[in-house]
């Protein structure tokens, strides 16, 4: 009985089984555990705070005045044609509003991307400044601005450029304008965000391989900015559908969006459902719409560049 | 342990339940209502002089309407003893039962308009719809009756309704459509909406609060408009170019309740008791242009006479207008409405 | 698919190129000739690549004129000066697959799709990458993007072809085989070349000749053979292989190493101080028997001696402590006779491979 064959006898083992097979497997499962016991909290945050409430809404949306389980609140939707009507104002308004974004949100964001550092960082304050104001106060200083005896139609008409007020304010242009301003710091900074990822030497190649600023501009600049442009038309377009205080503030009560019809029907109906079933729908359309764009964004992205 | 642990978990929640009910409880009320100037008033002529009177404290609140009340009843969480609320809100809230019975062997309801003294809410101010218009625009001859609002051709120019009191707007139109002011109610809800179908596509803001009705107005973005009557006194105070009247206006009254389960019922009612005495009553419209919903305070003496007649519930202005039916609306607010906003948001 | 017909001579007269008061280029001079296969090399911030920029457009000098095949350039926009040019990070078009990356510069020439199929399928073949076409950028391997970046450099049959460190990102097994094959495709292709880097072995194995850049000035401009034989100043002989400088002095028509007199094939420079320059191959260890005609000898203690298989290393430090270093290949006769540490010895070097140059700074 020597050393050697004890380690003979360790090497040999049962046959077909690794050495420490259930060790390592106990092991393993324990090191899950303890990374799912880490999780938990931001787990328990995320069915505390997202799942919980919205599945109570849903829950809500299904019960009529009475009590009593009922697609009332839903039927509703389609006996009264002003849900529908806001529902196609709404989005309306959030297609208007997220172009506008982009149409002015693109040169902005490409100027920035343009500016060397340091003037780029004092231009993107003031981007971002406007966040440290109240929506409700922008909204006002908005109308004050717009409205029939505003600032611009006062200027124009004392410079007799106009001689009819200008309808800016308490209607449809009102509501874009003002809710365009509030969003549009939502569609630069993630298109800035990726303008400043797109390699400089790309660019180079470009005009070196014989496309002119504006070819190199639409055949690589544009399509490598596209997912910074994609995600900020998201983050637009989704909020513009939550919209409130702007439309209700500078439509003059002639626009009416989706947030304000569920504050209406909220305290109209005595029941809960009556509100939470225009959230679920809003819901509902919102991830279907998003689903829709990832879908074809994904297949933009992921796919070859087809323009032979 | 598990022992010990439970004895904890006793002992925290004894804790817990001690502190929550204060020890002064049965000394102090709360009351809420809508803020602003007008609770601002209110504290004024009602508040204090009660707690003063009574030897309690009146702790105050804000109130967004009925909704409030019912998730506090619902939920029970009932935060306030007494709240204010529209008076069609108090109805409609009775039919629900979220409210205490009254007992008028407390609270003495002489003076008050029968209308507005029910088993379980009372009326306690009145507020008025009125038309309003820029004399900048139109002089002293501007529109003076609905039907002048209606009427396009003889009085051009911008103009504000309320989306958002469809109830409100639905009696204006029905006076527009030439209705006397005893044969409003009960209301032709088709016919007022045939009413507001005349005049939709000539209003070029529909408000949805007081605060916008006054804006509008101010900034001259609307050239006439309906608005509440407080609203409408404060632009005049302001000095801006406006004009109103009680001609044709729209009362509509405020009520209070006390939510069931309120934790101090009974000082609650000596409270609102003393709010809607004559005595009490009659301050409010030194304060606020929301008038006593206590006719019996014009008769105290403590208005002054030049006041009396820019008071709305002052018994000449009264005549001039339409009390909103409660109850009416009550039974009709929810198809009503919806009828309204379709019309509305062609 | 050939080039040499259409490649042009460069000619690059006064180049000047300040970054705010900062001279980056200063009164550049250099000729480039048809079909070459020129390095600029130097160490970083010695304004090789800027000078590439500004041959490619990118930067636009202060001063001072290109002429291509005779034709001044200095003011013609990148896209319109048909000049290839390969980046240091490849530069790939990430949204477009290989094919794609390839045909863009005959898509901007408008040339039609079955020509650009054929160039493009022809381009591939030549950088090995048949049948790939249809890979997107990021399935590709470091080398795969190296050629892809070079097929789009010459698919459109630019004059001059430029490159940019092209191989600095690739391992060093690599970068050896792509340096031989670049050096192929040149001859076969016969474009004008300008290449940059800062790897004096890369310039050696590839360039025809090599400019070595220092400080914003071209310090010689030679073939490799030349320029490692004959450097002509301390940086080019530092620069270029591996050197130890011995301080000498002029004086009196001849060249002094302390007492001993220095044998040299080139003439004698004018007096003053001076340095020689010593090639570690070009030592080699003398007896004192050996006759010291043609031989420059020093004497020197071992201070380390390297084995590394085919060949050895010797450290060696002259009397004033001055280190040499010796590499030769480990034949018998040599492995004989290795010295040990501490061991006195004498370094020969042949008067031929002697090679003076002035002092710097």
């Amino acid at each position: 009985m020597s050393a050697q064959s004890a380690l003979l006898k360790e090497i040999a083992g049962p046959a077909g089984q690794n050495l420490n097979a259930q060790e390592l497997r106990a092991d393993a499962r324990r090191e899950q555990l303890r990374l799912l016991a880490l999780l938990a909290p931001s787990l328990f945050l995320v069915c505390a705070i997202i799942i919980v409430p919205i599945g109570w809404l849903f829950w809500l949306s299904l019960f009529d005045e009475s009590g009593a389980l009922s697609a009332a609140n839903y039927a509703r939707f389609f006996e009264q044609a002003s849900y529908i009507k806001t529902f196609i104002t709404t989005f309306k308004v959030a297609f208007i509003v997220t172009g506008a974004c982009v149409l002015l949100g693109y040169p902005l964001a490409y100027m920035l991307s343009q500016l060397p550092r340091r003037a780029a960082s004092i231009c993107l304050i003031f981007v971002i400044l406007p966040f440290w104001t109240s929506v409700l106060v922008r909204t006002y200083a908005w109308l004050v601005i717009l409205q029939r005896k505003g600032l611009i139609n006062s200027w124009l008409i004392d410079l007799g450029v106009i001689s009819q007020p200008l309808p800016l304010a308490n209607n449809f242009a009102g509501v874009v304008i003002g809710m365009t301003h509030i969003l549009l710091p939502f569609l630069v900074l993630p298109l800035y965000a990726s303008m400043k990822t797109i390699d400089t030497d790309c660019l180079r190649a470009g005009m070196n391989l014989g496309a002119s600023p504006a070819a190199t501009f639409r055949q690589i600049f544009f399509p490598l900015s596209l997912p910074g442009l994609a995600s900020g038309v998201v983050i637009v377009f989704v909020l513009c559908l939550g919209f409130f205080v702007t439309p209700a503030l500078m439509g003059g009560g002639k626009v009416v969006m989706w947030a304000m019809r569920m504050e209406q029907t909220t305290s109209l109906y005595s029941n809960w459902g009556a509100g939470a079933a225009l959230g679920v729908v809003l819901l509902v359309v919102t991830l279907a719409l998003l689903g829709l764009f990832q879908w074809l964004l994904g297949a933009r992205t992921t796919g070859v560049w087809s323009s032979r | 342990m598990n022992r010990m642990r439970k004895v904890c978990v006793v002992a925290i929640a004894g804790l817990i339940a001690s502190t929550a009910v204060p020890a002064i409880a049965a000394d102090t009320i709360t009351v809420a209502s809508w803020g602003g100037t007008y609770q601002e008033a209110q504290t004024k002529a009602f508040f204090k002089p009660t707690a003063d009177a009574l030897g309690i404290t009146i702790k105050e609140d804000t109130t967004n309407g009925l909704d409030d009340v019912r998730l506090q009843v619902t939920g029970n969480a009932v935060k306030w003893d007494i709240t204010e609320l529209g008076a069609d809100e108090c109805a409609r809230g009775s039919k629900e039962g979220l409210f205490e019975k009254l007992d008028y062997g407390i609270i003495d309801k002489s003076g008050i308009n029968p209308k507005l003294v029910h088993d379980d809410w009372v009326g306690i101010s009145y507020t008025s719809v009125v038309l309003i218009y820029r004399t900048d625009v139109f002089g002293d001859k501007g529109p003076k009756t609905w039907a002048d609002f209606w009427n396009v051709e003889k009085f051009p120019g911008r103009r504000a309704l309320s989306s958002s009191q469809a109830t409100e707007t639905l009696s204006v139109a029905a006076l527009a459509s030439g209705l006397p002011i005893d044969k409003v109610y009960p209301v032709d809800i088709d016919g007022a909406l045939k009413s507001v179908d005349k005049i939709r596509g000539h209003v070029d803001a529909w408000w949805t609060s007081g605060a916008q009705a006054m804006q509008l107005v101010k900034d001259g973005e609307v050239d006439m408009a309906s608005i509440w009557n407080g609203r409408a006194g404060t632009l005049k105070k302001e000095g801006a170019p406006v004009s109103f009247s009680f001609d044709q206006g729209v009362l509509t009254a405020d009520c209070m309740v006390i939510p069931k389960g309120a934790k101090n019922k009974e000082a609650a009612m000596k409270a609102l008791a003393m709010f809607v005495s004559p005595q009490l009553q009659a301050n409010l419209p030194l304060y606020v242009d929301n008038g006593p919903v206590n006719e019996k305070a014009f008769e105290t003496g403590k208005i002054p006479p030049e006041r009396i007649k820019d008071i709305n519930s002052a018994p000449e202005n009264v005549k001039k207008q339409v009390l909103q039916d409660a109850e009416f609306w009550r039974d009709n607010l929810v198809e009503a409405t919806e009828k309204f906003n379709n019309l509305i948001q062609q | 698919m050939s080039i040499a017909p259409s490649a042009l001579p460069i000619s690059m007269r006064r180049i000047e190129k300040r970054f705010g008061s900062v001279p980056v280029l200063r009164d550049l001079n250099l000729d480039v000739e048809a079909g070459e296969f020129l390095t600029l090399l130097g160490p970083s911030g010695s304004g090789k690549t800027t000078l590439l920029m500004i041959l490619a457009g990118f930067v636009r000098a202060n001063g001072g004129s290109i002429k291509v095949g005779g034709d001044e350039i200095i003011t013609t926009p990148p896209h319109r000066r048909n000049i290839g040019m390969v980046f240091q990070n490849y530069a790939l078009f990430p949204h477009m697959n290989v094919f794609h990356n390839i045909a863009f510069p005959l898509k901007q020439r408008g040339v039609a799709a079955a020509e650009t199929a054929q160039r493009v399928e022809k381009a591939l073949e030549l950088v090995k990458l048949q049948g790939l076409g249809e890979r997107r950028v990021d399935q590709l391997s470091g080398g795969q993007r190296q050629r892809v970046a070079l097929a789009r450099a010459i698919v459109f049959e630019p004059r001059i072809v430029l490159m940019d460190e092209p191989l600095s990102a690739l391992d060093k097994g690599l970068r050896e085989h792509m340096q031989i094959e670049l050096r192929a495709l040149h001859r076969r292709l016969g474009m004008t070349t300008v290449y940059v880097t800062h790897d004096q072995r890369e310039a050696i194995t590839m360039s025809d000749r090599i400019a070595v850049m220092n400080g914003g000035r071209i310090e010689q401009l030679d073939q490799p053979e030349t320029l490692y034989a004959a450097p002509k100043t301390q940086f080019v002989a530092g620069f270029i292989g591996e050197s130890n400088f011995v301080p000498v002095e002029s004086r009196n028509g001849s060249v002094w190493y302390e007492d001993r007199r220095i044998q040299t094939e080139a003439p004698t420079p004018p007096a003053g101080p001076h340095l020689m320059v010593v090639r570690p191959e070009k030592l080699r260890l003398v007896t004192a028997t050996e006759p010291s005609a043609g031989i420059n000898v020093l004497d020197a203690t071992v201070s380390d001696i390297i084995y590394q298989g085919d060949s050895f290393v010797c450290y060696a430090s002259l009397r004033d402590g001055r280190q040499l270093t010796l590499r030769d290949y480990c034949r018998s006769d040599v492995l004989a006779r290795l010295p040990a540490p501490g061991q006195p010895i004498m370094l020969g070097l042949d008067a031929k491979d002697t090679i003076l140059v002035a002092a710097e700074g």
